[in-house]
């Protein structure tokens, strides 16, 4: 019972990292992304280009 | 089937119809009369009769009709503006504030009984039916103020600003008539549509009884855009050159630059204050009944009215900004003015009742998540939700130039707070209004998910993604405005806001993607309408008033950004009261109109009680036979 409470919580710790993984490059490209469109480009660093 | 056929053919033999008039009607028989062949048929065409004189050509017409000139804008003197004793603005605000009042409502109302008469449809539930026949019950007689006070505020304007007027009927030339056809469109739509109702109930009458409602809208919705040009036209001149005479045409005239984002942000705006009033209307109802099932049926009411102008105040604010773009776009003097100048302050006092809004549609969500025992699970969140509202509230409202003496400024140092003052600005201001959207989106979650346990398997790895969403999202939101606010130029400054208004619809947006499928063939747990208490339906009441004076603030702003002007840099106002006045008298008078609206909206809820009142038989005196 405690081996299957741990794997538990390990498989929903590891669901929580892949869903912020996710996330953060969705919004990391989303910053390129409506920066961009507006003429506004980013570096990699998201600091302004040029 | 009957009813069908007539469906279909009706259209056509209206089409017909007007396709016969379109033709004959200019077909006019001529009196022939006794006069020449010449005086005839000379004025059809460039006919050359011999023996008379030549006829002018072409260029010579054009000549004759360059040679006059277009007219100006009227420039009246102050002796020109009629006097009557008393401030003409003062009348005229009044007049023309409740007329927005009651216009925004009944323009608003139609718009979500449609909806929710559709909604009524889709899913068989008649209570939505019933509520949407309530909801236009309770404004009926706001179409008859709305055009009592359009007719007087006309009369005023003609009565108190003649010149301005005359400008205005030959800038905007034969749109008054269209204006003031519609009318008739509208009444026709509203009559049929809110008497027919029983009659219309059923099968193929009820989508007849849906087109009555979606041309009532049209109507409205373009009523609504032809008056919004005058106001746009009076901000923003398009359509007409430096001294204001006319150059261009009536679309010309009437596409502005500023018409478009008056548009959105008053179609909007209108859906969520005609949510607020609604909602007061079902609090009083829910107070003032005992009876458990009327109870229930206002608490349901309420609840709706409170989901309708709060869902439409979440994109409120983005609306305004695009709005405010505009207007600096157009004329930086204009948007220095109204943010960075003398009207700045007034924005401090929106925050005010912006955040009095929030704090109210989100006190009365937490309220009512103890209709359902679910809800337990999540009342947890309800303080760090409320900690979130008040700290971004608090920054939204803190100030950047302060009111100060001469000798408080050289106490402090400066006119701005040292640790305070970079909160006064935008980028602070857009991080708090943000995160205020989300955490209230957030309540709004969790009140539809607390009836509600999810039975599909990938429940974990949804709320994780949601969990990440709004975490993600909020950082990322106070790292654009930090980031770009204060550490780079401001034309990075200004773009970042539309990042951080995509993430806030990322929330918005993912979230009920997300919470719609997750919840698919959920096991629903009971929810009982009307187990709330009593003080929920107070910021039920609290909202329409916020809201009203909200209008009347932002109509103030809107009105005194032309400063001196009637129409902005075209027509000067050399009134008696050509100037701003100030916060204090604004504010007074937007309390007055404010006051007089509620004690309308009080008249028109009672009358809509009286309609549904029957008074008793008295019994007959003594033994009579």
């Amino acid at each position: 019972m405690e081996e299957k409470h741990k794997m538990g919580i390990f498989s929903t710790l590891i669901s929580v990292v892949i869903a912020f993984a996710i996330v953060l490059v969705l919004f990391y490209g989303l910053n390129h992304l409506i920066m961009g469109m507006q003429g506004l480009p980013l570096n990699v660093d998201l600091t302004p280009a040029g | 089937m009957m009813h069908s056929k007539f469906a279909k053919l009706f259209p056509m033999s209206l089409l017909l119809m007007l396709l016969f008039l379109g033709i004959t009607a200019p077909v006019q028989a001529t009196d022939p009369g006794t006069g020449s062949v010449a005086d005839r048929i000379a004025p059809v065409g460039q006919v050359q009769l011999t023996g008379e004189p030549p006829l002018e050509t072409e260029s010579e017409v054009a000549a004759v009709e360059e040679s006059v000139e277009p007219r100006a804008a009227p420039t009246p003197s102050r002796s020109d503006y009629p006097d009557i004793g008393v401030s003409s603005r003062a009348i005229v605000w009044v007049l023309a504030q409740l007329h927005l009042f009651f216009g925004a409502l009944v323009l608003a109302v139609p718009l979500f009984v449609l909806i929710i008469e559709l909604v009524g449809l889709f899913t068989g539930d008649e209570r939505y039916d019933d509520m949407a026949h309530e909801f236009m019950k309770i404004s009926l007689t706001g179409f008859s103020i709305t055009a009592i006070l359009g007719g007087s505020l006309a009369l005023v304007l003609f009565l108190l600003y003649p010149d301005f007027m005359a400008y205005m009927m030959r800038v905007f030339g034969a749109q008054w008539l269209v204006y003031a056809g519609l009318f008739f469109f509208e009444s026709f739509f509203l009559y049929t549509y809110y008497y027919g109702w029983n009659a219309f109930r059923y099968g193929n009458r009820k989508w007849v009884h849906l087109s009555l409602g979606l041309m009532l809208n049209a109507s409205g919705l373009t009523i609504m855009v032809l008056a919004n040009s005058w106001a746009t036209f009076m901000m923003a001149p398009s359509g007409v050159n430096e001294v204001g005479a006319v150059v261009g045409n009536i679309w010309e005239v009437m596409k502005g630059p500023l018409w478009n984002p008056i548009n959105l942000h008053r179609f909007i705006a209108n859906i969520a204050f005609g949510g607020a009033v609604v909602g007061a209307y079902a609090a009083f109802k829910f107070l003032s009944s005992s009876d458990p099932e009327k109870r229930a049926h206002y608490d349901w009411m309420g609840y709706t009215s409170n989901f309708i102008a709060i869902l439409a105040f979440l994109p409120l604010p983005f609306a305004g900004y695009w709005l405010m773009a505009e207007i600096y776009a157009y004329s930086q003097q204009m948007g220095i003015t109204a943010m960075g100048g003398i009207l700045a302050w007034l924005f401090i006092v929106q925050a005010v009742l912006i955040g009095t809004i929030l704090l109210a549609g989100n006190f009365y969500l937490w309220a009512g998540m103890s209709r359902t025992d679910g809800s337990e699970r999540y009342k947890w969140l309800v303080k760090f939700i409320a900690l979130v509202l008040v700290v971004t509230f608090l920054i939204w409202v803190t100030p950047h130039s302060l009111i100060l003496s001469a000798s408080e400024i050289s106490q402090l140092g400066g006119s701005h707070h040292h640790i305070l003052g970079p909160l006064g600005i935008m980028p602070a201001k857009n991080i708090a209004v943000n995160l205020m959207l989300i955490v209230t989106f957030l309540s709004f979650q969790l009140y539809r998910r607390s009836d509600k346990v999810a039975t599909v398997r990938w429940a974990p790895a949804g709320n994780a993604l949601m969990v990440a969403i709004y975490v993600v999202a909020i950082a990322n939101i106070i790292f654009l405005g930090v980031y770009y606010g204060y550490f780079t130029n401001t034309v990075y400054k200004v773009g970042s806001s539309v990042a951080q208004v995509a993430s806030t619809l990322v929330v918005i947006i993912s979230g009920i993607v997300i919470d719609t499928l997750m919840f698919r063939n959920a096991k629903i747990l009971p929810s009982h309408w009307g187990r709330i208490p009593d003080r929920a339906q107070y910021a039920l009441f609290a909202l329409p008033i916020a809201f009203t004076w909200l209008m009347g603030l932002m109509g103030y702003v809107r009105s005194s950004v032309k400063t001196h002007w009637h129409v902005y840099t075209v027509m000067k106002d050399n009134s008696p009261d050509n100037f701003i006045p100030t916060i204090a008298y604004a504010g007074n008078m937007i309390t007055i109109v404010t006051v007089l609206f509620l004690l309308c909206v009080l008249f028109m809820f009672w009358v809509a009680n009286l309609s549904g009142t029957r008074q008793v038989k008295p019994a007959a005196e003594g033994g009579a036979a």
